[in-house]
This record gives C-alpha cells, structure tokens and sequence, in this order.
C-alpha cells in the first residue's frame, strides 16, 4: 500500500470539493426558502405571539360606620397536581412524604393518598385536585410539601389563583352591601352598594402587561415592568353601623321565623344625617330558613296600608282642613263611601281626628280627607307630592322601586281613589320613602335623603365624601309636626301599639296591618297581611328613625302590626339604647351645644349692644326674637314659625317700650 | 500583552482567529435562547446561561491551548491509550446513563464531583480518528491485507459504532462516515471500503430488525430515529416536522438583514433552539448576511485544515489533521442542512456555536490537535528559513 503525500491530496481536494459542494446546495437551500418559499412561511409566523395580558386590580373594600370589614376582595386558590411532570425516581422517593403531608393536611389515611396518586400516574392524570378554594395561608402549605416545593416543572404543582368576594360578617346585610357580577355573556349584575359604587369607585382599574408565547400555553412577559400598572379599587365607608346591623338582623329574623313570614324588611336610619345605619331583608327560602334574598327596603313598592295615615292626616293639618281636636263619627264600624264601605276592626263611634290616628280608623281618616278633599283632590295630591312621596328617592343603590299614587285622570282614579288614599290603599310606595316620611317628621320637618355611603378613600386619601342631602327644608309648619310627634307617641301610650309601651325609653311610630293580594279570590278563606311599624326614638329627641315591614305573618300567629313588626321595632330601640357602645350620646350634645352657644352668643350680643334701638333680628329662631325684643319692653306679634324673615320695624330705630312689633317668619 | 498571547500560542494563526470569532459570534444566539430557558427554569437569571456558556468555551480554549503545546506524535501513542478507555465510558454511558431533561437518549454520563454531564460519544469519535490516522499512517508502507487489518482497525471502530448506535444514531453514521473518509483518505484499499460500507448497511438492517422484534430491550430511541427516516421520506406530520416548520419560518422571517438580536420568535417554539437548529434562529436575527458568514467561516476553516494538512510534515500529522479536522466542517453542514431541510433531524450541533460543554470541548481539542500539527511544521520552517530565504509563494499561502 503505496501512500504519498501525493496521492493524499489528490483525494484530500476530492473530499474537500464535495464538501464545497455540500456547502453550496445548503446555501442554494437557504435562499430558495427565503425567496421562493419565503412568503408562505412568513404568513405562517403565529401572529398571536405576543398577548396583552390584564393584571386584574384588586376590588376596594366595603366598610361600616365603624371601619369594620363588610366586603372584601381575597385570593383563593386550586391546588392539583400534575402527575407526569415528575420524573419516576422523584416520584418514587416522595410519594410516602406527600402523602403522609396530605393526610395531616386533610384528615384522610396516608394509604389513600398513596393510591390516589399512584392512580393518577397511572391514568396520565395532569390535573389531579388536591385542594380546592384555599386561603393563602394554606396555600403556602401546600407549597412547602414534599415534591410539590420543587416547583411546577419537576414537582408538577398546579396552582390556580382567583379572587373572591367576601363577606366577613356572613349574611348580615348581605343583599345592601351586594356585589357585582358578570355572567358569560357580560351582562353586569349590580345588586347593593358594591354594585352601586362598583364601577365608579370600588372596582379601580386594570393593568396591562405584555407578553410573548413561548410554547403551548406559555407565555413570558417581555418587559421587566408592567406596560401599565394596576390601580386598585377605592374603598368606600358604608354607613351600616355593625352593632345596629346585627341588632336588626338579628330582631326581624326572629320574627320572621316566629310569624312563619314570607319576608320582611328592617331599617334603621340617623334622624339628623339620613345615614342608614342598619338595613336587612329576609326572603324565605323553600326550606323555611330565612336569607338576604332582595332588596326589600329598596325595591318593594307597595300598598303602605296604616304607616301612610301619618301623610294624609298631615296633609289635612297642615291645610288647615282639620284639626286634632275636631269630632269625627266613626260610627259602629262601617261606611259607606261612594258605594264602597270600609270597615274599622271597632266602631269607635265620635272621636276626635287624633284619637282616630292613634286607634288607627279607616272610616275617620277617609272621612277626614274625602270632606276635606273631594272636590279638589289636587290640592291634597300637590301636598304629598311636595313631600316626594311620588318620586323616587334617587338613592345611589340600583333598582329602587317606583312610587305610585293616582291623580285624576289616572287608569286608577275612581270617587273611591281618595277615601281609599286616606288609610293607604289604592298606592303604592316603597319602605324607604315611609321612613324618610317618618324621619322627616322626627328631625322636626327637615327631610333629608337616605344615605348609605359616607365617603370613598383611596388609603388615607379622601377621594369623595357624602354630604347629607336634604329633599325638602321643611315638610310643614311647627304646629303640625308638633301634633303629629303628639299623635305618634299617643299611638305606642294609648292608640294601637300599648303593647309596644315601655316605662324606660319612649318612642312615637304607627302601626299598619294592610291587606295584600286581596283582589285574588281566595283572600277570604286564606287572609293574607303586610304588617309595618315605622316610628322613631326616643319620642322627645329623636336620634334614630325605624321601618319594619313583614310580608304575609302566618295569620294563625297574628298579623297586626302592633304584634308582629312593633316588637322588631322595640326591640331595636331598647337594644340600642341599653347594648349599644356605639351610641355616643356626648357626640350629639357636643354638636348642639356648639349650635346653642353660637345662638347664645349671637342673642346675648344683640341683648347687651340694643337697648332702645330696634336689631337686626332677620334671621334668628323666632322664639329667640321673641324673648330679646320682649326683654327690651316691645310686644311682639309673630306669624309663622321658624326664623325670622322680616320685622315691621326696620334696624336702627328707636324704640319705645310697650311699642308692638310684627315678626313674620 | 499582545505580544504575549502571539508569542505563546503556536500554530496557524487564522484557525486561532476564525475559532476565536466563532466562539465570539456564539454568545449572541446562546443568550438569546437563554431568556425562555432562564423564564421556564423559573430563575430568570438569564445573565446565568451567558456564564455558563463562558465557562464552557473558556475551559475549551483552555484545552485547545493545552492540547496545541503538545508535540502531535504523542497522540500516536496516547490514542492508543486512550482506545480502552473510551470503550470503558461507553459502557458505562448505557449502563447508568443520564437522560438529559426531555430528551430520551442516554447519551450523557455525569461526571462525579464536578457535577457536569459529558457525553462520551463526542470524545469516542475524536480518539477513534486519531486511532485511524494512526493506524494508516503505520501501514503506510505496506501492502495490507483485510485479514489484517481486521484486528487493529475495523474491531475497534465496530466495537465503538456498536455501544453509539443503541443511543444516537446520527453520531454513530457521522462517525462510520467519517472513518471511512479517512481510511479512503489515507490509501485504504478502496474495495475493502466499500465491502465495508455494505457490510455496515446489512450490519445497521440486522440491528433495527432486531429492535423491532424485542422493542424492550431498546426503548423509544429506535422508534425515534426510525421515524425521523420515515418521515423525511414521506412527509407526514410529526413533532419533527413541526420542528423543521418552525426552522423555515425562522429562515423565511428573518429575511436578508434578520430581525435583530434576541427578537426571534420561532425559538419560543423550536425546542432545540440553542443547539440542533441554532442555525435557523441565526438566520432569523442576523438574516442571510449572518447565516453566510457563519458558512464562510466554517469553508475557511476547511480551507485553513486543507492547508495544514498539506503542510504537515508526517503521514500521521496530514491524517490526524483531517480526521479531527475534516468532522467539525462535516457535522457543521449537517447542521446546516437539518435546518433548511436538506437532511433529516439529527441533533448534531452547531460546532463552537451551539451551547453545550462536551461539542464545545472536543471541537477544542480536535482544533488543539490540528494547531499541535501545524505548529511543528512553524517550528521545521523556521530551522528551514535559517538555511534559505522565503519563499514569496508559501508565504501566500500561509496566510489566506
């Protein structure tokens, strides 16, 4: 075998050249699937390589009154187990410590999680359950098992994180605090004051991050920082005081089930603020239990019965149509009025118009306003609607229910129309319109709005706060609220709700038992009731007013209002005032004092500087006018009640004593 | 300092060059690969994967500046040497063999200690070729017969085919091919080879019948490579195809200029992108103009082997040159042509380019090996230029 350097070369340059060759036709390749086949594999580039992904901000809390919890967003989480991932020998070595980590975890034998596991390796099960709806303490424990601590890729950990909603203090006022919800199709469910403030404040805005796929259902962010950052919902202080709301809660789902109730409603609102400080609603369940079902108070828009005598015996006081003391025959029990009678439980015979209210007659009240109103039913109808009690209140929660009373003219309107319209029948408004009524007449005619939100923060930052919002300054004058309070508290002192009487706290509210359904015509064998209270206390210086409104009690049981909501009523009341820590009376006075004081100064200014020259009294309570001018020697007529708006004797004057003054409010 | 460095390393200066800009060029595409490994890893280091890589071609200039300072006869003897000892770590590369994370090959032994793992066939393949060129450059002068040669050459060379092929296929054909280019290279009877090489053939049918009928005894990887033929052959849709799509997309988006660095997209779906197509995703961020100078580097190389081999001053020396040489050029056109569809899926790398210590390793000492030779013959001419004057021709070519 003769090899020379020759004859290596010789075939060297051979080997060499087919390489070159090689070389060429991978270069010849390369070009022609750039420029040949070039486009039909630059349209296959996956055009969805690169995802934004939105980093969902976190849903800002719910608070009460007193900053306790009432909604709050929180991470829950899946745990499976990806049974493939691991490698045998992994699997192998930790399969007795997982197991025996599972079993202290959940309660169950060690060998069943052996088996289980095994299975599911055995079934190329990928997503085996482990736990379900984890807090995240509990989920760090999962982390820190056996196998599952090596991670995703060589542990097989599968861990989903969602977020819920919760509610720390479980069902009490569930339905007012609500919620917001979207269902596949995007349709917004908007139920409470979560719902109500959900857009606006609480949910906050989403982040957005960009990412590239990197493999099947991987994909990798592609920057260090989020494109945009998440901003995380404000939190908004509810009104709701948590004491007062278990309280109610509590009260109404005791009568409820004691009366075997379809449902009922409770609220409790601030006499001066208009804040709701305690709202529930229960709805029976086909399994007789009881939960925050609807909205009641908000949405409910029904035949008031009773609770709506306050209105129309206001409206004829006020319009000096009637006066307490004025005589009505009652009669034996039943009239007739345009060929429809209406019946009282008694016939009371003659008694005076507030003895009516307080006994609660039909025949008087229908009597009152039909002699006072027939021929011009308007001019009652114009009285209530000043009131707002045919408007809806507006309020921020959705779905409030829209009111209803019959003019002339309307589909409903009959002769009868008004009568009926007297103790509350033939209309139809919602539990929170009779109590912000009811409150108006307690925070002495000033009607102010309900409130269930009292302000949004962002942290410490106040981004909005609520101020009370008043309807009307004043409902009516200061002689017809004073009846009305009289009436009210003559009601629980001698009228239909003695029951509710108590020695220790005083309170004035109306009773109601109205008929419901009565147009179906079963009614007679199978009587079905709506029984209210709403009322306030205490009597003399109203701190806080209250509905409380049950759907059909079993009548079996009861069904007036004095049995069946005037104990949830009285049982707020008494609670709050003997349980209650919250309640800070020294608060309140604090306010009036520095109220007071200002009108002192103001009064013992005017009193040391005016001797003989007529003040300026334009704008002080009249009252205080009064004593000041009569303190100078003057004698004073006045007309009208609240602050003065105009003095017969002009500023500046001289006076002399026994000299008389017109003040007109 | 730069004196220094000339002063003390030997050999043909442009393959240190050409090696020097390769292993430069290589940290591009590794680093850009690194940032999907670094995320899925769950580190997110990525900076880790470009120290690592480092680490790698450091140790690999380490060797190759090692191997180059030693005399090139040694390796006569140590090839000899070192044949038992290869046949040792294959053993024991199939008997407790490493899976490298996915893929199903044992291929890899773990080295004790240092915690790394090696994959012994690429070792196997350099001190085979140095055997061979050994053994011809022996025989030289003789007039040899099959019979004979039986013994020293083909039992070795079969025995190391033998324990490769159950584990990668593609190295164990590289390596035939590549013994039987050198045994042509070095004056083998040319009728012997080819008796060989069909023997070879009725050898590779006799070995996969056997794998078909006791599918047990070798696990998935005949199936794997038995697939990948088929479907080269008759194109049906497979994870390989899938492989080779993304590969020409890459090829076909990056255009003349490419996308830029580290802006590939089909690497977040080419699962080898930092080794077996490492070429396609070149192209997709440095455009045709990168992919050719990658080619030229490699032909220049090819060319700088030529010229070394024919330089040399022994048989030996020419053959060792080639059959050390002559593999890197070879596997870095398979390569190249996996990833333009030229040739079926192999998993060969990228030679210097690719990450992964043993390829970068042994390519280093194979280099070290052609720089030993060449530098005795730097050492020859300069006792020659003492006697005459140079000689305008060899000077040209000692430096294109």
């Amino acid at each position: 075998m003769a090899v020379n350097e020759k004859n290596i070369l010789n075939r060297l340059y051979f080997v060499a050249g087919c390489m070159f060759i090689f070389a060429i036709a991978v270069v010849v390749k390369l070009l022609s699937i750039q420029f040949i086949q070039g486009d039909k594999y630059k349209a296959l580039v996956e055009e969805s390589n690169i995802k934004e992904v939105s980093i969902p901000a976190n849903r800002g809390n719910v608070y009460s009154a007193d900053g306790s919890l009432l909604a709050t967003s929180i991470p829950k989480y899946d745990i499976r187990f990806d049974a493939i991932t691991p490698t045998d020998k992994r699997f192998k070595e930790y399969l007795t410590p997982l197991s025996e980590a599972l079993s202290k975890y959940s309660g169950k034998s060690v060998s069943y999680y052996k088996k289980e596991l095994q299975k599911a390796r055995a079934n190329k099960n990928r997503y085996y359950l482990l736990a379900r709806n984890i807090g995240y303490s509990e989920y760090l424990k999962f982390r820190s098992f056996p196998l599952l601590e090596l991670g995703p890729y060589k542990g097989g950990l599968i861990v989903e994180q969602y977020v819920k909603r919760e509610h720390p203090l479980g069902e009490v006022a569930q339905r007012t605090i609500g919620y917001e919800r979207v269902d596949d199709e995007g349709n917004i469910t908007r139920a409470g004051i979560d719902g109500a403030f959900g857009s606006d404040y609480l949910r906050g805005t989403d982040g957005k991050r960009i990412k590239q796929k990197i493999g099947k259902g991987q994909w990798k962010p592609i920057t260090v920082d989020n494109e945009v950052e998440p901003k995380d919902g404000y939190d908004v202080y509810t009104t709701i005081d948590v004491n007062i709301q278990d309280i109610a809660h509590h009260a109404l789902l005791e009568q409820l089930e004691k009366y075997e109730a379809e449902h009922g409603t409770v609220v409790v609102m601030e006499v001066k603020t208009g804040e709701i400080r305690a709202i529930s609603n229960l709805g029976r369940t086909s399994k007789n239990t009881y939960y925050e079902k609807r909205n009641y108070a908000v949405y409910e828009a029904h035949e008031p019965g009773s609770t709506f005598k306050l209105m129309t015996l206001m409206a004829a006081l006020e319009d000096k149509k009637v006066d307490t003391s004025d005589v009505i025959d009652t009669g034996n029990g039943y009239k007739v009025f345009y060929g429809r009678g209406i019946k009282d439980s008694h016939g009371y015979g003659k008694i005076s118009a507030a003895r009516a209210f307080e006994v609660s007659s039909n025949i008087g009240l229908a009597t009152i306003v039909d002699k006072a109103y027939a021929k011009n039913p308007e001019r009652f109808l114009n009285i209530l609607s000043q009131w707002n009690l045919d408007k809806k209140l507006n309020i921020s929660i959705k779905g409030e229910g829209e009111p209803m009373i019959p003019k002339p003219g309307h589909k409903n309107w009959s002769r009868n129309a008004l009568p009926s319209l007297a103790y509350g029948y033939g209309l139809k408004i919602t539990p929170l319109q009779t109590l912000t009524f009811y409150n108006a007449v307690a925070n002495n005619g000033v009607m102010v709005k309900p409130r269930f939100i009292r302000e949004v923060r962002n942290l410490d930052e106040k981004i909005e706060v609520f101020e009370k919002e008043i309807i009307n300054e004043k409902i009516c004058s200061d002689q017809t609220l004073k009846k009305a309070k009289t009436m009210l508290e003559n009601v629980v002192k001698r009228g239909t709700g003695t029951s509710l009487y108590s020695d220790y706290f005083s309170m004035g509210g109306k009773t109601g038992t109205a008929r419901t359904e009565y147009w179906h015509k079963d009614w007679s064998k199978n009587p079905r009731y709506i029984s209210s209270f709403a009322g306030y206390f205490p009597a003399d210086n109203p701190k806080y007013s209250c509905i409380v409104i049950i759907h059909k009690p079993s009548v079996k049981k009861g069904f007036y209002g004095a049995d069946v909501s005037g104990p949830v009523f009285k049982k707020i009341a008494q609670k709050i005032f003997t349980d209650t820590p919250i309640v800070d009376e020294v608060e309140t006075l604090e306010v009036k004092t520095a109220k007071v004081e200002k009108e002192y100064k103001t009064y013992y200014d005017i009193a040391n500087r005016y001797k003989t020259i007529m003040p300026d009294v334009r704008g002080l309570p009249i009252m205080d006018a009064v004593a000041l001018l009569e303190n100078m020697g003057l004698k004073v007529k006045i007309e009208g009640v609240g602050v003065v708006e105009n003095q017969s004797i002009s500023k500046g004057t001289k006076v002399k004593k026994n000299q008389t003054i017109v003040l007109k409010a | 300092m730069q004196k220094a460095i000339l002063n003390n390393i030997k050999g043909d200066k442009l393959i240190w060059a050409i090696v020097a800009l390769l292993a430069i060029f290589s940290f591009l595409p590794v680093y850009s690969a690194a940032s999907n490994l670094a995320y899925v890893g769950g580190s997110g280091n990525t900076f880790a994967f470009l120290v690592k890589h480092f680490m790698h071609l450091f140790l690999g200039f380490a060797i190759m500046y090692g191997v180059h300072k030693l005399p090139y006869r040694y390796f006569r003897g140590l090839s000899m040497v070192m044949m038992p000892l290869v046949f040792v770590l294959l053993i024991v590369t199939i008997l407790q063999g490493t899976t490298i994370e996915g893929a199903n090959a044992s291929r890899w032994i773990r080295i004790p200690f240092i915690n790394m793992s090696f994959q012994t066939s690429t070792l196997a393949s350099v001190v085979l070729m140095v055997y061979i060129a050994r053994y011809l450059s022996k025989i030289k002068d003789k007039t040899i017969t099959f019979k004979e040669s039986i013994l020293p050459l083909w039992i070795p060379l079969f025995i190391v085919l033998a324990l490769i092929l159950p584990s990668n296929f593609s190295t164990t054909a590289i390596i035939f091919v590549m013994s039987m280019m050198l045994l042509f290279l070095g004056g083998y009877p040319l009728r012997y080879l080819l008796a060989m090489g069909a023997a070879g053939l009725v050898g590779l049918t006799f070995f996969i019948l056997i794998a078909k009928a006791f599918p047990e005894a070798m696990p998935n990887r005949v199936d794997t490579w038995m697939s990948r033929i088929e479907n080269f052959a008759n194109g049906e849709d497979t994870e390989e195809d899938y492989q080779i799509e993304k590969a020409k997309i890459a090829i076909a988006s990056g255009g003349v200029v490419g996308l830029g660095s580290g802006k590939s997209i089909q690497k977040n779906f080419l699962p080898q992108s930092s080794s077996d197509f490492i070429f396609a995703i070149i192209i997709e961020e440095y455009g045709l103009i990168g992919g050719l100078f990658l080619m030229v580097m490699y032909l220049w190389l090819l060319f700088r082997i030529v010229i070394v081999s024919q330089k040399a001053d022994t048989i030996f020396g020419k053959l060792v040159v080639l059959g050390v040489g002559l593999p890197i050029i070879f596997q870095a056109m398979i390569n190249m042509a996996v990833a333009v569809e030229l040739f079926p899926v192999t998993g060969q790398t990228l030679p210097l380019i690719s990450s992964g210590g043993t390829s970068i390793w042994m390519t280093c000492m194979a280099i070290g090996i052609i720089l030993s030779v060449s530098a005795k013959r730097e050492e020859i001419k300069e006792k020659q230029s003492q006697d005459e004057g140079d000689n305008p021709l060899e000077i040209l070519s000692e430096t294109i």
